[in-house]
């Protein structure tokens, strides 16, 4: 079983469509004029130099799958239908992880203590966003790697918290990939904390 | 004849073609998952041998040794290898397999961690482990070298400088971009292509991660700035899930098909990555045949690089601003924090700068008492992830340029090369190895030339002992030397004397430190202006600057519209819509609304910085504040919610408009204590036990005090019993809860069924990412799906 690996300074660009979709632009209907655009663009560069993405991940051999349970390697047990059917045709699950750091999540603080709504909620879509594409780049580079291996990633990823798969697993994923190493902590009811970082679990299964 | 003029000569006739996948090749020839490819190899000679031989046999030039991950940080994966006898012994693998014709490639992958500043990997170690394996694969007598399928430009560079420092083999770098066009770490395919071609890459271009159709537009981009030939190998299409697989599965005839279009884009070495096989490579060297490819445009290039960005210089092209502020002359914030080894104020002064229009920084660390070398490194190391302009590496110590030029990802430029003994021997040739642009200072040991006369022989001297190492021309900026004009007064025409001559006659581009020029006067900002005006229109390229200063910067602007280096004035149109500063033009239309008409419209607009002004004049022009109100403000901010509703404003404009309205109302409040004292009611919002995300249930509370409510707002994570505490303080009309997740809503039902057993009769507004109109309905409270809506029920529920 690999090491985990942990990615400090990830660079990603903020995914300003879905920023945009998540603070509810729709295409063809929303106007904004130019002071509202210049207002809102400022506000995601803002937001991106507040930004320390961090990540990390590791490789670990599925032991055994039931309907309702998934057991990695060292014992790692999660118990969930839904994750089992997305690991059916895998032979390893990728833990990951990625945090946005703290210095943007005091920024948002501090606008919204001042009254700056606006700005605060900007941030915050910038920093949800931007922290789930570090996932995607997270897969991306262990899909380089499993290429060359006749493997591949899942396409879909799997988080705690959603469906059927008990937000305690978030707890198991924490201590899998020491996440303590990029300064997040866990709080007792499992939640993360700077609240912008974000687990999931992806399978890796042969190509064709 | 020497494989670099072998390959060279095949070039300038036709497109040199590489060999098609080998690692998938193997998995389809039999090598089982999860095994280590290159202890494979050996164990299965025959198999990589057959492998390269069917490449030769289907028109490759050039195959890859089977060395991809044949480096200590891979290998150790696999447990314990001699890491130069491995190479060694693979390259002579392929060697047997094609005989000495053939030219083999000695192929060097990623180690799979980013290296500083990017990742934990140092920088020279990186080099090392790139050293051991081009060692063994010279010992294997490869022909050439492939660094390839980089997504960290730093370890391409690791690499690239890891072959150039142990050999002089023809060296191609290929990254591997994602869907956006860069670089995992960000880097864009012109930005790598500056880089790399200036450290010394004989040919530079993309493989992996996409088919020939997503990798034609980089060769495309590439090409005006290419000075060496380019590279493509691209996918045998994008990957396809089939029967929950993934395939690459484009035909060898299609996959060819796209050779011309590489070829018209400018690509001059083809060959193919993943999922390409034998019968790729033959149907593309069909197509391919007798097909002359353009060469390099250029023979160099003027431009800088960082890993980010890439900044094109040029003689008539608008001028650029070299950031002066990072340097702790007189600044003694600075000096304490680059003394204690932290770099908070050079990102600020990084960033400000940016924002305000600076294309390069200048960095200078030079102070008494300090290791320069390792204050360089360590400011370039903490800028180079979050800031995207290339930097001017300022220094009078040779070493501390020395280290800034190694592990700095990108291309650098010193400041400066003068005519000094030391720093032309020991500085050019350090430009020269590391590819940077460098400013010429027209001084020797001896001179500091007063006359432009002087100045040019200068110029010239070093000009050629720079040729004569190979630097080319494009590759220096000359700094016209400003002097104190209080001091030599006609030392002005000296310099544009000398910015004219070097721009017209001699087509070198120029740069100059505005600031000396005023030393002694007053009000120094209009003679840099009115000198930078004057240098702007003798030709100069680039100024050393203050990018703070408004004057300096709308001079710029301006100069380069007049001298047609902003040719629409495109840029000066935007500099002025977005840098805050007043275009000079009265606004239109704007003036003929009435007071009450503009502050409706700033409710409407979000306009907070406008509203109080535009009360004021409606109060001063005789409208009544309650009229302001109930007539106009709050009709306003309901034709918001409506348009939210409609999708036509989104969430930033909601808040805007609410932020105004509530910013309004304050300042009238003084005037409208009745209005105020007949508060709708109160409204207690708490996010719930468990959760901490509260911004959704922040907007609602700005929404219902912007309705006439009071708002006592508890906060994030509160536990029941404290909501129940308030409830019964308070006696509010309504309760809002929020949640975020589906582990923390359940705590709603457990508040109001406390709140119940308490005989508490209030009614409840529950929303967040995760609750259902049917949660909601199903614990007896009512649902709000957005800010808007929870104002528009609590008005309900409190009617």
């Amino acid at each position: 079983m690999e090491d985990t690996r942990y990615f400090h300074n990830i660079i990603i660009m903020p995914p300003r469509d879905l920023i945009y979709a998540r603070l509810g632009y729709r295409r063809g209907k929303t106007k904004v004029d130019d002071r509202q655009k210049e207002e809102i663009e400022r506000a995601i560069e803002q937001a991106q130099s507040f930004m320390e993405l961090k990540g990390a991940a590791k490789r670990i051999r599925i032991e055994k799958i039931t309907s309702s349970e998934v057991v990695l390697a060292q014992g790692i047990t999660f118990d969930s239908r839904q994750l089992s059917s997305m690991l059916k045709d895998s032979n390893e699950a990728l833990l990951m992880a990625a945090t946005a750091g703290n210095r943007i999540m005091q920024a948002i603080k501090v606008e919204s203590d001042s009254g700056n709504l606006t700005r605060a909620v900007i941030l915050d879509a910038v920093a949800s966003e931007t922290t789930d594409k570090v996932l995607d780049w997270i897969s991306s580079f262990y899909k380089q790697e499993l290429v060359r291996q006749g493997l591949n990633l899942t396409s879909r990823r799997y988080s705690a918290g959603y469906g059927d798969l008990d937000l305690k697993h978030q707890k198991t994923i924490y201590d899998t990939l020491g996440l303590n190493r990029l300064g997040v902590k866990i709080t007792d009811s499992y939640i993360l904390i700077p609240e912008k970082s974000v687990t999931a679990i992806a399978g890796i299964r042969q190509a064709a | 004849m020497d494989a670099k003029k072998r390959i060279l000569s095949i070039i300038e006739k036709r497109v040199l073609i590489l060999d098609g996948a080998t690692g998938t090749e193997l998995q389809r020839r039999g090598m089982p998952q999860g095994a280590c490819p290159e202890q494979w190899c050996l164990e299965n000679q025959g198999i990589i041998k057959s492998i390269h031989k069917d490449y030769m046999m289907a028109g490759s030039d050039v195959v890859y040794t089977c060395t991809f991950g044949a480096n200590r940080v891979k290998l150790s994966q696999y447990g314990s290898f001699n890491i130069q006898a491995t190479n060694r012994k693979l390259a002579e693998l392929a060697r047997d397999a094609v005989g000495e014709n053939m030219l083999i490639a000695g192929d060097i992958g990623p180690t799979g961690r980013f290296v500083q500043p990017f990742g934990d990997l140092e920088f020279e170690e990186a080099v090392d482990i790139f050293k051991e394996q081009v060692k063994g694969l010279l010992e294997g007598s490869v022909d050439l070298f492939i660094i390839e399928t980089q997504m960290d430009i730093q370890e391409a560079r690791a690499a690239l400088i890891a072959v150039k420092e142990t050999c002089d083999k023809f060296t191609m770098v290929t990254m591997t971009y994602e869907e956006g066009g860069r670089t995992l770490n960000g880097t864009d395919p012109v930005s790598a292509l500056v880089t790399l071609e200036s450290l010394g890459a004989d040919a530079v271009g993309c493989n992996c991660s996409t088919g020939p159709e997503g990798m034609i537009p980089y060769i495309e981009t590439m090409k005006p700035h290419a000075s060496v030939p380019l590279v493509a190998k691209p996918n045998a299409g994008m990957p396809r899930l089939v029967n929950n697989k993934t395939v690459f599965d484009m035909k060898p005839e299609t996959f060819a098909s796209f050779g011309r279009a590489f070829l018209k884009a400018g690509v001059n070495i083809l060959g193919g990555c993943c999922g390409t096989r034998p019968g790729h490579i033959k149907s593309l060297t069909g197509v391919l045949e007798g097909k002359r490819p353009r060469p390099p445009r250029k023979k160099a290039i003027s431009a800088l690089s960082s890993a980010r960005k890439s900044v094109i210089l040029g003689i008539g092209s608008p001028l650029v601003i070299i950031g002066e502020r990072i340097n702790p002359t007189g600044k003694k914030d600075l000096q304490k924090e680059l003394v204690k080894g932290k770099t908070t104020i050079v990102l600020g002064l990084a960033r400000e700068q940016e924002e305000k229009g600076a294309s390069l920084l200048d960095i200078n660390v030079g102070m008494p008492d300090i290791d320069e070398a390792e204050t360089l490194k360590r400011v370039i190391y903490a800028l180079s992830p979050l800031i995207s302009s290339p930097l001017v590496i300022d220094s009078s110590s040779i070493e501390a340029i020395e280290t800034a030029l190694r592990i700095y990802p990108g291309r650098a430029m010193v400041n400066s090369i003068s005519g000094e003994t030391h720093k032309i021997e020991r500085l050019l040739p350090l430009a020269k190895k590391y590819g940077a642009m460098f400013i010429l200072l027209p001084l020797t040991d001896k001179e500091l030339p007063a006359t432009s006369r002087r100045r040019k022989e200068i110029i010239k001297d070093i000009l050629g002992r720079a040729q004569e190492i190979g630097v080319d021309k494009s590759d220096i900026v000359v700094d016209g030397l400003t002097m104190t004009v209080s001091a030599s007064p006609g030392s002005a025409k000296e310099t544009l004397e000398t910015i004219r001559w070097c721009t017209r006659s001699q087509k070198l581009l120029t740069v100059v430190g505005l600031s000396n020029i005023s030393f002694g006067l007053p009000q120094r900002k209009w003679v840099n202006s009115a000198f930078l005006a004057m240098a702007i229109h003798s030709g100069l390229s680039m100024a050393i600057a203050n990018p703070s200063s408004t004057e300096l910067m709308a001079i710029k602007m301006a100069s380069d519209v007049l001298t047609q280096r902003d040719k629409d004035a495109g840029l000066f149109i935007s500099y002025f819509a977005t840098s805050g500063q007043s275009s000079g033009q009265e606004p239109v239309a704007k003036e003929e609304a009435s007071p009450a008409q503009n502050v409706y419209m700033s409710v409407l607009e979000g306009n907070r910085e406008g509203i109080i002004d535009h009360l004021d004049k409606a109060i001063a022009a005789g409208m009544d504040a309650y009229k302001l109100v109930n007539e106009i403000m709050i009709p306003a901010i309901m034709e918001v919610g409506d348009m939210f509703d409609r999708k036509e404003y989104f969430l930033p404009q909601l808040i805007a408009s609410a932020e105004a309205m509530k910013k309004g109302f304050e300042h009238l409040k003084p005037l409208l204590e009745e209005l105020t004292s007949q508060e709708k009611g109160t409204i207690v919002l708490a996010t719930v036990k468990g959760d901490i995300h509260d911004i959704g249930k922040n907007i609602v509370a700005l929404m219902l005090r912007n309705h006439g409510f009071k708002v006592i707002d508890l906060g994030k994570d509160v536990a029941k019993e404290e909501i129940i505490k308030a409830i019964k303080k308070y006696n509010p009309l309504v309760v809002g809860l929020s949640a975020l997740m589906t582990t923390t809503m359940v705590n709603m039902r457990d508040v109001i069924e406390l709140a119940g057993r308490h005989g508490l009769n209030c009614k409840f507004i529950v929303g967040g990412a995760v609750v259902t109109r049917a949660y909601a309905d199903s614990i007896g409270a009512v649902y709000a799906k957005d800010a808007v809506e929870a104002a528009r029920v609590a008005e309900r529920l409190s009617s």
